[in-house]
């Protein structure tokens, strides 16, 4: 017998060889000439972005290797194009998430090369196991396109037997687990479905467009625009599709990890706390004259904000859009919360139907991930004229009403300078306790007086000899009589303070409001 | 040198103009007051330059995202 002949394998090694090979073409998503093009377009490959997004080393990619496979005459491997849909697990500043991305350099992102179940299966491992996921989407996210009736030698029903699982999750997820989006190309169809059935969302100014149909779609309709005359960061933000713009895809990435820095994992656990060297004592001097005394000039809010906040840690959503107020997320003592504060830059604080709209989906964030409420109030009313009217102002302010009463976080109110009308008296939830402190600034009525007075003493103006100087005279009278102190003597406000104790008596809120929040679902389903 | 338009961000009236064509502004500069429901809403230079030209005038009704001036800057 030749002495030839090799020992038989007794390991897995050959298997483990064709493993890694696999790998390494997974790795190579749409070969060389696709990434060059991805990057001369000033955009990452997926597994790029993966990586910076991620804690160094902590991604977890699970099935890298499905895709479409090739095979020569005797069944051995070719070549194998991976999915466009690449996901698992990671840590963001040591937290688990689930990350999922579409691969544009593999077919652009379409359905042509998605494998259904991946999406699903990242949307289902978030739900089950309780993780906040990010969606990274560019293309249509793993929705159809007409190509694919070709491919598949059928038209797809969407929403058809079977193929409903991702439109459920993609609304479902909101109601159990913090969902971001980062839309960083080109994003159509179920693309821009799942970065708009977000949490927040954020988008790219310069390599990043959303809309329903693209441009050449569009065209049909006899619209001549591009890309970005279409859905670009100006058109969506402002619109309040999508919450953020930035300049890089770096810093939509760290715009992702701050947001959840202020979340918990899911509905079944608690905003996390975080250590804070910043003295809950603080007074802050510019409190005290940061109000103007004349009732027409308006004021920097964000400096309020800035001042009573635990140091830096205020961070805001949806700037561009129902600009009357201000959302975002920010600490007291260490404590996260949910913070809303009138901007009388926008129609001096009134509020809007986009507002209105604005303040539903803050609120059911808010109540969805166990957030006290903190309100900081100038709010001359609800939008008024004929615009107003024609946006269904009162209807959509009703419904923000609704959402507030229907809170169940602990809720603190500051009221600045105005609360008037119904849109003032939505500063917080009817039917229940809350928190509330006046500065030495606020005045409030069912009506400002400007206009109020004309309306109310019609008869006794037109009678008067000098109808002017009666409107002057009602108008001093009624000065004196709104003083907040007369309100506070009949106790329709309990507390008129110092604007200086602002940041102690809120830090003292989020104390009171911690063993409040209990780490389970709520009642609310929240919606987009 | 390029030219910036200076945008209302609301629908109002024009109130008080205050800055005219020539003058140099630092960014952050008042170009002209806006009113609406009964605030006096500044309009800013969004950086400096030289107005090149006030497109509005006082009582005129503008439009969110209007240009109201072109800086140059």
């Amino acid at each position: 017998m030749p002495d030839t002949i090799p020992n038989p394998v007794t390991d897995w090694q050959p298997e483990l060889d064709e493993l890694r090979r696999r790998e390494a073409m997974a790795q190579e998503m749409g070969g060389p000439d696709k990434v060059r093009r991805q990057h001369d377009a000033g955009r990452l490959t997926v597994r790029e972005r993966v990586a910076k997004l991620a804690d160094p080393g902590s991604f977890h990619e699970i099935g890298a290797i499905a895709g479409r496979a090739e095979y020569d005459e005797t069944a051995n491997l070719r070549r194998l194009t991976p999915s466009n849909c690449v996901f698992g697990r990671a840590t963001l500043g040591g937290r688990p998430v689930v990350l999922v991305g579409d691969d544009f350099t593999v077919r652009g992102g379409s359905a042509d090369a998605t494998i259904r179940e991946k999406p699903l299966m990242a949307e289902r491992m978030a739900n089950e196991f309780r993780l906040p996921i990010i969606r990274i989407i560019e293309g249509s996210g793993g929705g159809g396109s007409v190509k694919t009736i070709e491919t598949t030698g059928r038209a797809n029903l969407p929403g058809g037997v079977g193929g409903t699982g991702l439109f459920n999750y993609t609304t479902l997820n909101l109601s159990a687990v913090p969902v971001v989006g980062l839309g960083l190309g080109s994003v159509a169809g179920l693309g821009a479905a799942r970065l708009a059935s977000t949490h927040y969302s954020v988008m790219t100014k310069e390599t990043a467009a959303m809309f329903v149909a693209g441009p050449p779609v569009v065209a049909r309709l006899g619209q001549n625009l591009d890309k970005k005359a279409l859905g670009g960061w100006e058109i969506q933000t402002r619109s309040g599709a999508v919450d953020h713009a930035v300049d890089s895809e770096d810093e939509a990435f760290e715009c992702a990890r701050r947001f959840l820095s202020y979340l918990p994992a899911s509905v079944h656990d608690l905003p996390p706390d975080l250590p804070c060297d910043d003295d809950p004592g603080r007074r802050e001097d510019s409190l005290f004259s940061i109000v103007p005394r004349d009732r027409r000039r308006v004021y920097q809010m964000r400096r309020i904000i800035e001042a009573v906040v635990d140091r830096g840690s205020f961070f805001e959503q949806g700037r561009m859009f129902g600009r009357s107020l201000i959302t975002g997320f920010a600490r007291f003592g260490g404590r996260a919360v949910a913070l809303m504060a009138s901007d009388p830059y926008f129609y001096g604080g009134s509020w809007t139907a986009d507002t209105c709209q604005k303040v539903v989906r803050f609120l059911d964030m808010a109540e969805t991930f166990h957030l006290p409420v903190v309100y900081l109030v100038d709010c001359p009313g609800f939008m008024i004229g004929l615009e107003a009217e024609r946006a269904a102002t009162i209807r959509h302010g009703v419904r923000a009403m609704a959402a507030m009463n229907q809170t169940t976080m602990p809720w603190c109110s500051i009221i600045i300078r105005n609360a008037f009308g119904v849109a003032g008296a939505a500063h917080q939830p009817a039917g229940r306790l809350s928190l509330r402190y006046a500065w030495l600034s606020a005045r409030w009525g069912s009506l400002p007086l400007e206009g109020g007075i004309e309306a109310a003493y019609r008869a006794e103006i037109e009678a008067a000899p000098d109808p002017a100087q009666k409107l002057r005279e009602i108008e001093d009278l009624l000065n004196q009589l709104r003083s907040p102190f007369r309100t506070a003597e009949t106790f329709w406000v309990e507390e008129i303070i110092d604007p200086r104790e602002t940041r102690r008596l809120l830090c003292d809120f989020a104390q009171l409001a911690a063993p409040l929040r209990m780490p389970q679902p709520g009642r609310l389903q929240m919606r987009p | 040198m390029a030219e910036v338009k200076i945008a209302a961000e609301i629908t109002a009236s024009v109130w008080q103009i205050q800055a005219r064509p020539g003058d140099q502004l630092a960014e952050g500069d008042t170009v002209m007051l806006l009113e609406s429901m009964k605030m006096e809403i500044p309009v800013t230079a969004p950086q400096a330059g030289r107005i090149a030209a006030v497109l509005v005038a006082e009582g005129d009704q503008v439009e969110e995202g209007q240009a109201v001036a072109l800086l140059e800057a």
